[in-house]
Parts: structure tokens; C-alpha cells; sequence
């Protein structure tokens, strides 16, 4: 038996269940977006449903606030992932990786209780603040969950996800001759040209690769906005879920439409980024 | 533009007994070529990196032009240095290689494209500015680390043993480079090389360092002519050490009253003389001697020579008729002989 036979065979049971529940789970997915539901006699297709969702102010009051959340989650990860990376780059304290890098191993809805333990009116922020007499009432600390800015939900992401760019521009790093940019240097170029010139480009596709995944779980992630961000609007995710918990089976192809959106959405702006990143990367 | 360069005591140490440089003081003259000699470890590399500004020195002064650079990070130093390896940016075309230090200086890029061809034709690689370094070969790659140093006009040049990642047939064609291109452009240049026959070939003066001391600074002939030390002539590949006593005027050693060309002052000295400057011929400094042994090495034949229990040796045209165990009569001239005043240590074990 030859070895490409012996891994297929091992690798039969995983991809049946990723071919049959995944795979399945998409498909059905797409179809009852197109209307076709026989469990309650939808049988025809149709983009009504696309076109109900896609007309509504609704969807689009909630696409502007996904794409803000996952937006502003993912730069602010990105650049800060890029500076701690820089930082643990040269210190070879394992104590300080592994504290770093301590959020990867904790679940999202764990951290999301944990930003809200700390950052809520009523939390350890708001009477540490009050405490050193930055605000009169706790209560007067600024509302950070629940709020139009999603301040919470993206600080919960920040928190989670600048580890994970980290570790993989890290990797990059390692890639990256420090004697580069002490020709860099001699050459002329100040510390922000060596980064800017030398270092950047060369790590961009560790950068390109940690954000872009970190763009597409946040534009997709139902479980922080919905614990953490104001009842309206919710990001797509969350209105997909609200739409799919209807009482109306009827209101089921509309979830499904959102989540086909979500994914043609997350594609066509990593498309974007990728193409955009390129062209950086060229100079 | 090319700049005076002084050091002036310098040291450094890595750790607290580690010293990797002691009290290095010299002074480069504008246009000169000089090369740090000294086996790894001697301390060159280091001495290098501290002109470059990427290391600050522990101890000491490094002036350019009379004013202390201390302090000066790299990229205000107008210092350019080339490294061992490459290093070409690996995400730029040759030509944004060459053209890196004129755009960081921010010279408007139609003024900063004639300066890269330029640089490129100096170095015979005009014809590659769209390639990329993973397309080029080795030697050609390291033409262009050259060419991007130069295009800034450096007042000072620093090259780290850029050949000896070359294969040995590249390295003459780009020692020659080096040479015309330090020639024509009048760069005050520190060159760091293991290899003496390159620091010879390349440098108008050499500094031999081992362990992390200056041993001798001069011109290449003197290391041959007159070594200031055993240590110096062994180097430079001096095997023949004979002790003796100087007076009047000769040397007075096992193989008789030798005389010298340059002066002695009176005492224990110990003679040196090349391989190569020893002759078999009667005359002036002349012994009876034997061959005990004679190696081939194809441009020459080594012979070991043993006159009145004193072992000496001494190289010979490769089409030699001698053998081992011949008579001869050898003769040590007195214009090739050069007295060390190291004394009774110089003797030979």
C-alpha cells in the first residue's frame, strides 16, 4: 500500500465528518437562503430573501457597525501585535512569552466576562477610578459596554488577538536578519526607516496573514457582540442569530442569506487587503 | 570628502574579563586604505563595528576629521560599511538596493537614478538594476552591497572580509574591484581581513591585532623586512628565529659573526630572515648546512636546512635539484637579516 493511500485511508474518518457536517451545514445553508426549506414547503427558489435583507436599513445600520468592530479590532490588534513583537523580539525571557502569551489559551466568552468585570460602571475600573478620585461616582465612569462605540467588544478583541498576530509575526521576525537592518543603518537609515523600509516588508506576510485571520473571525464571531454590544443595532452575526431564533421558520432563508453575506463579505475584503498589501509590500 | 579617521585608545569588553579590544590607537589619513589584520577573535570585527557606530566602545575615542564620533548613532556617521554576507534587502530590486542610503537622505529620485547607474557601472553590473537578489550570484551580489555603499559617497568606507564568502577564483576579480574602486573614488577605507596575502595585495598600511591589542602598524613590506616582534614575523610566515649577541657592528650566533645591513644596538637579540631570501651560495654570511627534508608545494619547494645543530628553512623555485641529505653551503644576506629585540624569550624552544 502506497504512502498517499495510507493517508488517505487515516484521513477518512476526519474528513467525513468536516465533509458531512461542514460541508453539509453549507450547503444547507445556501439553499435555504435561496428559499428552498421543504421542512416547512418552501420549495421554490428565489433571492427573496437577499433581497429583503439587503433592502432593509436594518442590515445595513448592522453591516456598517460589523465592518467598524472588525475594522478597528483588527488594526489596533495589528499594530500593537507589530510593537509587542518587536519588543519580545530580543529578550529571551521565556517567563515574559508565556505570560504574553497567556489570553491565546483563554475562550472568547471568558474574556469577554472578564472586560466586563473590569471596564462596566460597576466594575474594578470604575472604582479604581473613583478611588483615585478621577471620577466623582463610580457610576460616572464612562460607559464602555453596551455603547454605540462598541469600546468593550473591541477591547475584549484587542485583548485576545494581539497575542495571536504576535506569535506569528514573531515567527516572521525570526526570518529576518538583524544584520539587515544594521546595513540599514549604516546606509543611513533611523530607527522608524529600518522598521518602515527593512523590517516591515519583510515580516508583511506574517502581519498580513495573523490580521487577515483575525479580520474574518471578528466579522464573523457571533459570541462578544452579542454579550457585550447594545441591543441595536447588533453586528451581522447577531441579527443572523436573532433572525434564526425567530418563533417564524418563515424568517429562516433571511438568517441564511445574512450568513451567505457575512461569508462573500469576509472574502471580498480579504481580497482587498491582500491586493492592497502586495502593492505596499512592492514599494 | 574622504575624512581622517583617529582612534585613540580604544577598548572594549564584552563581559568583565573579556576583553575584546585593549588601547587600539591609530590614525587613518584621508584616502588611505588600511587593513585590521589578526586571526578570529583578534578583536578586527569589533574594532569595525565601532567605527560603524553599532557598537560603542567601553573605553576611548573615535575621531573623524578631529571630532569625537562617540555617540554619532550609524546613520548619521556618513560611514558605509560592507558585511561579510551580502545582505541585500531581499524585497528590493538591485537597483532600490543601490539606490537605499540616497532615499533615505531624501535625494529626489530623478537625481538619485543617474547615482545608481553609476554605482552599478563602477562595480561592472550596469544591465542588472530590475533584478532581484535572489537572481544574482554570489560575487555579483556582493558587487552590488559595494555599489550600494558608494553611492552615498561615505567618507568612510568600512569593509568586513566582504571576500571571503567569495569562491576563490571570484575573490581576485573583486579584490581588484575593491582596489580601483577605493583608488578612483579617494575613500578613506578600514578593511577587515584573516588573510594576510589580501591585506598585503589591498592595504597601504596594515594593522596586525591578536588579541585585541595593535601589534604593529605600517606599511606591508615592513612585516616582511622588519617585524617588530616574533610573534609579527611568525604571522607573516617567518619560521627562521636564530639567537645570538650583537657587537661592533655583526652578530655573533652558532653559525658565526653574521653582519646586518641596518645597525644593531648591542645585546641579546634574535635574528630573522625569510624563507625565501635565503641562498645557496658562498659569500658574505655563508655555512655549511644540510638538507633534512624538502615538501613540495608547487610554486615552491620548501627545504628544512640543519648548520651546527640550528634548524632553518628556506623556500626554493619548485624545479629544485636538491634532496634530502645533500651538503650545501647557504648563505643568509645581510640585507635580509633583521634583529628582534625581544631578546633571551625569542629563542627558539
Amino acid at each position: 500500500m502506497s504512502d498517499r493511500v495510507k493517508i488517505a485511508l487515516l484521513l477518512t474518518p476526519a474528513l467525513l465528518v468536516l465533509g458531512v457536517l461542514f460541508s453539509g451545514g453549507v450547503l444547507a445553508a445556501l439553499l435555504q437562503s435561496l428559499g428552498y426549506f421543504p421542512a416547512i414547503g418552501m420549495t421554490e427558489f428565489s433571492l427573496d430573501a437577499y433581497r429583503e435583507v439587503l433592502g432593509s436599513r436594518d442590515f445595513l445600520d448592522s453591516l456598517g457597525l460589523t465592518v467598524y468592530i472588525a475594522g478597528a479590532s483588527t488594526a489596533i490588534s495589528t499594530v500593537l501585535a507589530v510593537a509587542a513583537a518587536l519588543a519580545l523580539r530580543r529578550s529571551s525571557g521565556r517567563v515574559s512569552a508565556v505570560v504574553f502569551q497567556l489570553p491565546i489559551t483563554i475562550p472568547h466568552l471568558v474574556a469577554a466576562v472578564g472586560v466586563a468585570l473590569v471596564v462596566s460602571q460597576t466594575g474594578l475600573g470604575a472604582r479604581l477610578a473613583a478611588a483615585l478620585g478621577l471620577v466623582g461616582e463610580p457610576s460616572e465612569f464612562p460607559a464602555l459596554l453596551y455603547d454605540p462605540y462598541s469600546v468593550g467588544i473591541i477591547l475584549t478583541y484587542v485583548w485576545k488577538e494581539v497575542p495571536f498576530i504576535a506569535l506569528i509575526v514573531l515567527a516572521a521576525l525570526r526570518g529576518v536578519s538583524e544584520e539587515l537592518e544594521e546595513v540599514a543603518g549604516t546606509l543611513g537609515a533611523n530607527a522608524w526607516q529600518r522598521f518602515w523600509y527593512v523590517t516591515l516588508p519583510l515580516i508583511s506576510p506574517g502581519v498580513v496573514a495573523g490580521s487577515l485571520i483575525v479580520f474574518a473571525f471578528t466579522f464573523g464571531a457571533f459570541e462578544i457582540p452579542f454579550l457585550l454590544g447594545q441591543t441595536y443595532p447588533n453586528i451581522l452575526p447577531v441579527m443572523a442569530y436573532n433572525e434564526y431564533r425567530d418563533i417564524d421558520l418563515a424568517a429562516r432563508p433571511a438568517a441564511m442569506a445574512i450568513n451567505v453575506v457575512i461569508a462573500v463579505m469576509t472574502a471580498l475584503f480579504a481580497a482587498l487587503y491582500l491586493r492592497l498589501s502586495r502593492r505596499l509590500r512592492r514599494g | 570628502m574622504s575624512a581622517r579617521l583617529e582612534l585613540e585608545g580604544v577598548s572594549h569588553r564584552y563581559s568583565r574579563d573579556e576583553w575584546a579590544l585593549s588601547e587600539l590607537s591609530l590614525a587613518v589619513e584621508p584616502g588611505e586604505l588600511v587593513a585590521f589584520l589578526g586571526p578570529s577573535g583578534c578583536g578586527k570585527t569589533t574594532a569595525l563595528k565601532i567605527l560603524s557606530g553599532l557598537l560603542t566602545p567601553t573605553g576611548g575615542d573615535v575621531r573623524v576629521d578631529g571630532r569625537s564620533v562617540l555617540g554619532v548613532p550609524p546613520e548619521r556617521r556618513e560611514a558605509a560599511m560592507v558585511f561579510q554576507k551580502p545582505l541585500l534587502f531581499p524585497h528590493m530590486s538591485v537597483e532600490a538596493n543601490v539606490g537605499f542610503g540616497l532615499k533615505m537622505r531624501g535625494v529626489p529620485r530623478g537625481e538619485s537614478g543617474g547615482k545608481v547607474e553609476t554605482a552599478l557601472r563602477r562595480v561592472r553590473m550596469d544591465g542588472y538594476a530590475d533584478r532581484k537578489p535572489g537572481e544574482l550570484s554570489g560575487g555579483q551580489q556582493q558587487r552590488v552591497a559595494l555599489a550600494r555603499a558608494l553611492v552615498t559617497e561615505p567618507g568612510l568606507l568600512l569593509l568586513d572580509e566582504p571576500l571571503s564568502s567569495l569562491d576563490a577564483n571570484l575573490r581576485e576579480g573583486m579584490r581588484e574591484l575593491v582596489k580601483e574602486v577605493q583608488e578612483s573614488g579617494g575613500y578613506t577605507t578600514v578593511f577587515v581581513t584573516h588573510d594576510q596575502e589580501e591585506a598585503v595585495v589591498l592595504a597601504d598600511r596594515i594593522a596586525l591585532l591578536f588579541d585585541g591589542r595593535l601589534r604593529m602598524y605600517d606599511r606591508p613590506q615592513a612585516f616582511y623586512e622588519r617585524p617588530a616582534s616574533r610573534e609579527v614575523a611568525e604571522f607573516f610566515g617567518t619560521a627562521n628565529f636564530l639567537p645570538g649577541r650583537a657587537r661592533n657592528g655583526t652578530v655573533e650566533t652558532r653559525l658565526g659573526d653574521l653582519r646586518l645591513s641596518t645597525p644593531t644596538p648591542p645585546g641579546e637579540v634574535t635574528l630573522t630572515i625569510r624563507p625565501e631570501a635565503v641562498r645557496f651560495e658562498e659569500g658574505e654570511n655563508s655555512f655549511a648546512a644540510r638538507i633534512t627534508s624538502t615538501t613540495y608545494l608547487g610554486t615552491q619547494v620548501t627545504c628544512g636546512l640543519d648548520a651546527a645543530g640550528v634548524q632553518l628553512k628556506a623556500s626554493l623555485p619548485p624545479h629544485t635539484q636538491l634532496r634530502e641529505g645533500d651538503r650545501v653551503t647557504a648563505r643568509l644576506p645581510a640585507e635580509s637579516l633583521w634583529a628582534l629585540e625581544d631578546g633571551p624569550e625569542g629563542q627558539p624552544g
